[in-house]
Formats: C-alpha cells, sequence, structure tokens
C-alpha cells in the first residue's frame, strides 16, 4: 500500500480562541473557558496567555485562579462554539471527502493522492491553517503524517499555530524522542509506572523486548508496541454510526473492594446509559473491562434477550460479570464499562413495568440535567462518600473507545 | 423382564417420551426412561418433574418387569438398528438390559425401576373432551407467545379458562399477547383457569400429531397438575402457581385505522424485510396508506440495515382509517403471521406508540397484540 497521506488540524485553545472574537478587548488576556470557581467547575479551555502561568484543561478553576489571579473566566457560549466548529468543518470538507471529525475543534482528513490538485502535504496544510485564520478568525495546528496516531502526536507538537509534517518512513524516528504520555494509550498511571522503569521517551518502549512488554501490558502489548514504533493502520472513519459506549476509569490507587468496584460501575452505567439515550441508540451487549495491577485485561460481555439504554440494566449485568469474575483478594487497576451491539429502536413493553416506569423515569432525569447541569439530581447511591476511589481526572480529548 | 417388539414401535415410542427427559438434572434417574411391561404392552415413560410422558407400545411379553434405562444411549442404539424384531431381557442381578436386533447386539447398564419418580395417574377430577385438532390448532397459535426467560413464571405459561362450553388460552411474554378460544362439544363441569407451562403444551401438541379421537384433559382438584389423555400416550404437567395478567385489559378497545390484507403476501414481504432487519435490532417498518373512497390503499413493508441495504415490498391493502408508520420487530410479525390460516389478515393500529392487534378476517377466535418498538428520531 502506498503512503497515506493523513492531516490532522487542531484548533487552538478553541473555546478561549471564540472568547477574544466574542470580545476583542481580552484578546491577548489569560482567559479560562470553564466552570464555576465556588464550586468544583474545570478548566475546559484556556488561551495560550493563560498556560504560561501553568494553568491546563481539567484543572479545577479555583486552582487555575490561583496561579493566575489576573484571568478572565467565561462560563462558555456552546452554541457559539458549536457554529464555529461548523464553519471550519465546512473548509475542511472542501478538500477530500475523507474528513472525520472527532471532536469540536479536530478533524482528520485523509487527502492521499491530492498533491497535484493541492500541493505538497505541507503546502496544503499551510494553506487549510490560512484559510481557517482568515475565513473563522481562529488560529489552528496541523500534523501531517502517513497515519492517525502520528498525524495526531505531530499536531500536538505543532502548537500553536504551526504545522509539522512527519515524512514516510520517519514514523518511529520522531516519537522516540518524546516523553511516553504523549503517546495513545498511555495515561497518567501508566506513564508514571513506565517512567519508575525508567522508560521515559517513546523511543525506549520501542526498544523494549517483547518479553517485558508483556510483563508491563498483558495482552495489549503488541498493539502498544506497534503504536510505539508509530506504526497505526486506522483508516479515517467518515460517516460512522457510533457502535459502543463505553466508559472506564483508571484508578490512582489499585482498588481491592468490590463494593468500590460496583459503585463505579453504577457511575460509568450513568454516563453510558444517557450517551445511549442522548443517541437513541439502545445496547445489545454489555461488556466489563478489567485490567489487573499486572496490566493483564481482561473483557467479559452478556448479550441480553431484550436491548436497553437504562443505566440500571447495565449496572446489574457488569456487577453480574464482576461478580462471577472476582477473586477474593484481587485488585484492579482499571474498571470499565461498554455497551455494543447498537440499535436505533426499543421494544416497547406490553405492561406497564419495572422497565418501562424506569425508561420515564431516565428520561425525566435527562431533561432535568440538560437544563440544570450534570450534578443537578442524582442517585442517593453516587452521593459522595469516603467510599469512593481517587481517580484519575479525564484529560481533554481523552475519549477512546474501549471495545 | 422379557418382551420382543418391532424396531420401528420402540423407536418411536422413545421419541415420543424423550422431550420429557430431564436434560440437567442431578437425579440420575431422571436422564433415563422407565420400561414396564403392563398389561401385555410395553410402557415407556419420561419426566424431568415438570412435564412426564407416558406412551405405550405394543410388544409380545413373556416375563413382566421394569427398569430405567439411560433415554440418549438407548435411543440412538434403537434408532440405528434396521426395522426388525428386537429381542430384549433385563439381568435383574445387574440391572442390565440385553437387546438384540439381526446381527446387532448391546448390553445397556440402567437404574432399578424403584427410584423412578412415579408420574401421576388419571383420578375423579374435572375433566373434559377436546377435538385433538383444534386443540393443536391452539397450542400453535398461542404458546409460541409465552416468555421463555423465567423472570415472570406465570409468563412462561398459558392461561387456560374452561368456562362453559368454551376454552380460551392466552400467553403473553411482556411484548406480545396471543389469545385464542374454541367451543366445546359439551360444557365443562365446572370453570377453572389455570396456568400450563408452554413447554409441556407444546409436547401435547408434538405428541398427538397422529391421535385422531378425542382428548381428555383433566385437571388435578388441587389444581397443581394437568393431565392431557391419549389414546397410547399421557403427558402429565406441573401448572404454574400465581395470578396470570388481566389480558383483557391489554387488548385494544379501539383502533384509528384497519388495514386488511392478503395473509400469504404480507407473510413473504415481512420474511424478506426480516433478511434485512437482522442487523438492526429486527426492526421492520410498515407504511399504511389509505386510498381513496375506501379502495386503492397500500402497505409498504420496510427494513433497512446501515451495512447491508434495504428492502421494500408494497402490496395493495383496504385501509380504514388514517395514514400511519409503524415499527414492530420482524420475529414477532413472522410468529403471528405463521400461524394464521385465513386467507385475509386485519392489522388495527392507533399510533406509533400503541399496540397493533392481528386477526385473521372472519375469525373472531383468534387475536394476537403486538406492541411496537420505538424508534429513535
Amino acid at each position: 500500500m502506498k503512503p497515506r497521506s493523513i492531516h490532522h488540524v487542531d484548533l487552538d485553545a478553541f473555546f478561549a480562541s471564540v472568547e477574544e472574537l466574542l470580545d476583542p478587548a481580552i484578546s491577548g488576556l489569560p482567559i479560562i473557558v470553564g466552570g464555576d470557581p465556588q464550586g468544583r467547575g474545570v478548566v475546559a479551555s484556556c488561551s495560550y496567555a493563560a498556560r504560561a502561568f501553568g494553568v491546563h484543561s481539567a484543572m479545577p478553576v479555583a486552582q487555575a485562579l490561583r496561579l493566575c489571579p489576573q484571568a478572565i473566566v467565561r462560563h462558555g457560549h456552546h452554541s457559539v462554539y458549536a457554529a464555529y466548529s461548523r464553519r471550519v468543518m465546512a473548509i475542511l470538507a472542501e478538500y477530500t471527502p475523507l474528513l472525520e471529525q472527532i471532536s469540536i475543534d479536530e478533524a482528520f482528513l485523509d487527502v492521499t493522492g491530492s498533491d497535484r490538485l493541492f500541493g505538497a502535504p505541507e503546502t496544503l496544510a499551510h494553506t487549510i491553517q490560512n484559510r481557517i485564520q482568515v475565513e473563522c478568525g481562529l488560529p489552528s495546528s496541523l500534523g501531517v503524517a502517513g497515519n492517525k496516531l502520528v498525524a495526531k502526536i505531530a499536531s500536538a507538537r505543532a502548537k500553536p499555530r504551526g504545522v509539522l509534517v512527519v515524512p514516510s518512513g520517519q514514523e518511529a524516528a520522531f516519537l522516540a524522542p518524546l516523553t511516553i504520555d504523549r503517546l495513545w494509550g498511555v495515561g497518567d498511571v501508566t506513564a508514571d509506572r513506565l517512567r519508575k522503569e525508567g522508560i521515559s521517551t517513546i523511543g525506549k518502549l520501542a526498544a523494549l523486548p517483547l518479553r517485558d512488554m508483556e510483563r508491563l501490558f498483558g495482552n495489549g502489548a503488541a498493539g502498544m508496541h506497534r503504536r510505539a514504533l508509530g506504526i497505526d493502520d486506522r483508516p479515517v472513519v467518515t460517516e460512522w454510526h457510533r457502535k459502543s459506549v463505553s466508559q472506564e476509569r483508571t484508578f490512582a490507587r489499585d482498588v481491592s473492594s468490590i463494593e468500590v468496584l460496583m459503585h463505579c460501575l453504577l457511575q460509568m452505567s450513568e454516563e453510558v446509559a444517557a450517551q445511549l439515550r442522548k443517541d437513541g441508540d439502545c445496547a445489545r451487549t454489555v461488556v466489563l473491562k478489567m485490567r489487573y495491577p499486572d496490566f493483564t485485561t481482561i473483557t467479559r460481555r452478556v448479550t441480553l434477550a431484550q436491548p436497553t439504554n437504562l443505566a440500571e440494566v447495565l449496572h446489574q449485568e457488569a456487577s453480574q460479570l464482576l461478580r462471577r469474575e472476582w477473586k477474593r483478594g484481587a485488585q484492579l487497576r482499571l474498571i470499565g464499562i461498554g455497551a455494543t451491539g447498537l440499535v436505533r429502536g426499543r421494544q416497547l413493553a406490553l405492561f406497564d413495568d419495572h422497565s418501562e416506569q424506569l425508561s420515564r423515569l431516565s428520561r425525566a432525569v435527562d431533561k432535568i440535567r440538560s437544563r440544570y447541569g450534570r450534578d443537578s439530581i442524582r442517585r442517593a447511591a453516587l452521593l459522595e462518600t469516603s467510599e469512593s476511589p481517587e481517580e484519575q481526572p479525564p484529560r481533554e480529548g481523552n475519549g477512546r473507545p474501549m471495545v | 423382564m422379557r418382551f420382543s417388539c418391532l424396531q420401528e414401535n420402540l423407536a418411536k415410542g422413545l421419541a415420543t417420551v424423550g422431550r420429557a427427559v430431564a436434560t440437567r438434572s442431578t437425579l440420575p434417574v431422571l436422564s433415563n426412561i422407565l420400561l414396564a411391561t403392563e398389561e401385555g404392552r410395553l410402557k415407556l415413560s419420561a419426566t424431568n418433574l415438570e412435564v412426564g410422558i407416558n406412551c405405550w407400545i405394543g410388544a409380545k411379553v413373556e416375563e413382566d418387569g421394569a427398569t430405567t434405562i439411560p433415554a440418549r444411549l438407548l435411543a440412538d442404539f434403537v434408532n440405528s438398528l434396521p426395522p426388525e424384531r428386537i429381542e430384549v431381557q433385563l439381568i435383574t442381578r445387574t440391572q442390565t438390559l440385553s437387546l438384540k436386533c439381526a446381527n446387532y447386539e448391546a448390553n445397556v447398564k440402567g437404574i432399578d425401576a424403584q427410584e423412578f419418580p412415579i408420574i401421576m395417574t388419571l383420578g375423579d377430577d374435572m375433566t373434559v373432551n377436546l377435538e385433538p385438532q383444534a386443540l393443536r390448532e391452539m397450542i400453535n397459535q398461542v404458546a409460541f407467545a409465552a416468555a421463555l426467560d423465567e423472570s415472570r413464571p406465570v409468563l412462561t405459561g398459558v392461561l387456560a379458562e374452561l368456562s362453559g362450553s368454551r376454552l380460551t388460552m392466552a400467553a403473553a411474554d411482556g411484548f406480545r399477547l396471543s389469545v385464542r378460544s374454541s367451543d366445546l362439544a359439551a360444557a365443562a363441569p365446572e370453570s377453572v383457569s389455570v396456568i400450563i407451562p408452554a413447554r409441556a403444551l407444546q409436547e401435547v401438541a408434538r405428541v398427538s400429531a397422529e391421535e385422531e379421537n378425542p382428548i381428555r384433559m383433566s385437571v388435578a382438584s388441587n389444581r397443581s397438575q394437568v393431565f392431557f389423555h391419549m389414546t397410547n400416550i399421557d403427558v402429565v404437567s406441573q401448572l404454574v402457581d400465581g395470578n396470570f395478567p388481566d389480558y383483557k385489559q391489554i387488548i385494544p378497545k379501539s383502533h384509528s385505522t384497519r388495514t386488511v390484507v392478503d395473509s400469504v403476501a404480507l407473510l413473504q414481504a415481512i420474511k424478506i424485510a426480516s433478511y434485512f432487519a437482522r442487523d438492526s435490532a429486527n426492526i421492520v417498518r410498515l407504511r399504511i396508506t389509505p386510498g381513496e373512497a375506501g379502495s386503492g390503499g397500500r402497505l409498504t413493508v420496510m427494513a433497512n440495515s446501515a451495512e447491508l441495504g434495504d428492502n421494500v415490498t408494497e402490496m395493495g391493502a383496504e385501509v380504514e382509517g388514517a395514514a400511519i408508520e409503524i415499527a414492530f420487530n420482524a420475529k414477532y410479525l413472522l410468529d403471528v403471521f405463521s400461524v394464521i390460516s385465513a386467507p385475509k389478515v386485519a392489522l388495527e393500529t392507533s399510533n406509533p406508540q400503541s399496540p397493533g392487534v392481528i386477526r385473521p378476517v372472519g375469525d373472531d377466535r383468534f387475536i394476537h397484540v403486538i406492541m411496537p418498538m420505538h424508534i429513535a428520531r
């Protein structure tokens, strides 16, 4: 197969940049878009001027304001962001039909074979960047490589307002000096662990013998090795119907209490179920993912008689899988729940039974949350308790498909 | 015990009782079939403690006796034999059954017949006579709608109501309801309402395939068992304890659209659509369009799958009422249209979230209700 030409386009500090457009007076100042500093709001986006003070996304707003007291806090104009996002995506769509939008401010383009039309990949990258700046007033960074994995890392390296091209054949060499946490599939906890082993760069990871990789990553070793070498065959997916919805948590400290794990599953079941309902999907299969401290990762699945979009059903099935798999004294570093086999239709029930009542209740809760916020209503079982395990906070753009 | 019988007879008898053999039991004798001589015939019995079947076959009995033999091995061996006479003898001391047929011979180890549970025989219970053909049809039209999962035990059964000279059977699995009634030749001595396991009724339908005489159905006076007595076969079943939901409440009293179509054409259209619906939750959409002045109405059957493709079948229909588009699980539609023999069927609908009612035109003894599927956006 001839080398592909994949561009990863990422808008720089997107929400903050839009805020600057809305209010030119604050342009260039430290801007934080995020939640309420009095509560537990976190930074959703921040301008580069704010980043200079050490502020970064996912940080509690209160902490960000301690680092940078003069920062201007905006609570977000999501419909405006969405409108700008659509304008940017419309520009990108002019260059290729192979366009995969992965979030509000990021997209992959497969422009393989369009050199004659648009010039060399680097030229095209600058053209796109320029058009986004001129037509939408937004700064962006582009990474260009032979696959999505490397293109995305390249755009992150190019930030802000940069273009970085990784020539074909240079992928492994490009990744080698980068720190380990840049690699897809390496979260903070894994990165810490690798650093303790003396593996600080992607190059060191790529050079590890298979035996060490298996010890570190269990059955994920082969995939991790390929990624460390910059190999990724995933195509740019243009039109996709979501195939699965999943959630997972990596614990800061391994968890040995099944009650804590069940509690965690309930929380994630709610999120997965809400997403299913939002997309109008029901899931036929529930998947439980467990990762042990030695990185061995197993998944267990059960197929339901009737597809569901109810947290209660997901939780019940996942708990049952967990109980069946659980051995006394075991510990987990990660637990995840997934819903797959998605279908766009729900069989209505003949009797007004428990599941119909739950269905109505869930829709009512969805409505309340969409109006008054996610934390406006919650299950008694999910009130903060001392039992809640410490979790790794989620990072921006961290939505990884599990199954 | 010593007897001889024809291979065909024994094979058929074993097949008759075989479905009642317990498949996963902690009691080893329940995996066996009881063989006992009885008044010059051979009696075969099997039970899983929920359903029991007795079957009598012709045999030349030379010495009375009884034993139980592993069902699977015995049936596999007998089915492999040529259609000739089998000589059977029990070596009592070792409970080993010796079988000889043509040049084949086998010794099969059994378990003492004393350990086999006694299957109830007919007492002075409430009894009605049922026409075998009508009973089989009733069972076929109702039992499939019973629930397979055990989360609500009463729904795994078929409600059988005897009142006057009318027998009504109803089954529902939470998503559909099937109701069929039938007139008896004579009034029942008393009104009875029992829940019979759907599996047991399906066995009755199966084993009565060649029955020509009326089948005697009896309900034990303590309402714990039901008994079906045929010429050479008895089926006995435990009854399901509990209250069946009030199914009459579920049958919609009104509708806004009534669509009459050719049964065969509709079944064919749904079958085709079901292939395309396999990947998308079995969703089949029915679009009903009234014509002008009561004629020229259309029914469109549609299915699509994002990955596989789509399918549309259009047919003429007599439509009374408003246009509607409603989605159903293809399997439920296939199940019901497969058991309707009337040339035309009527589908009554109100709105896409309310149950659809299916009736064979010109036969008010059968009614079927299916809940639709809700399609997101």
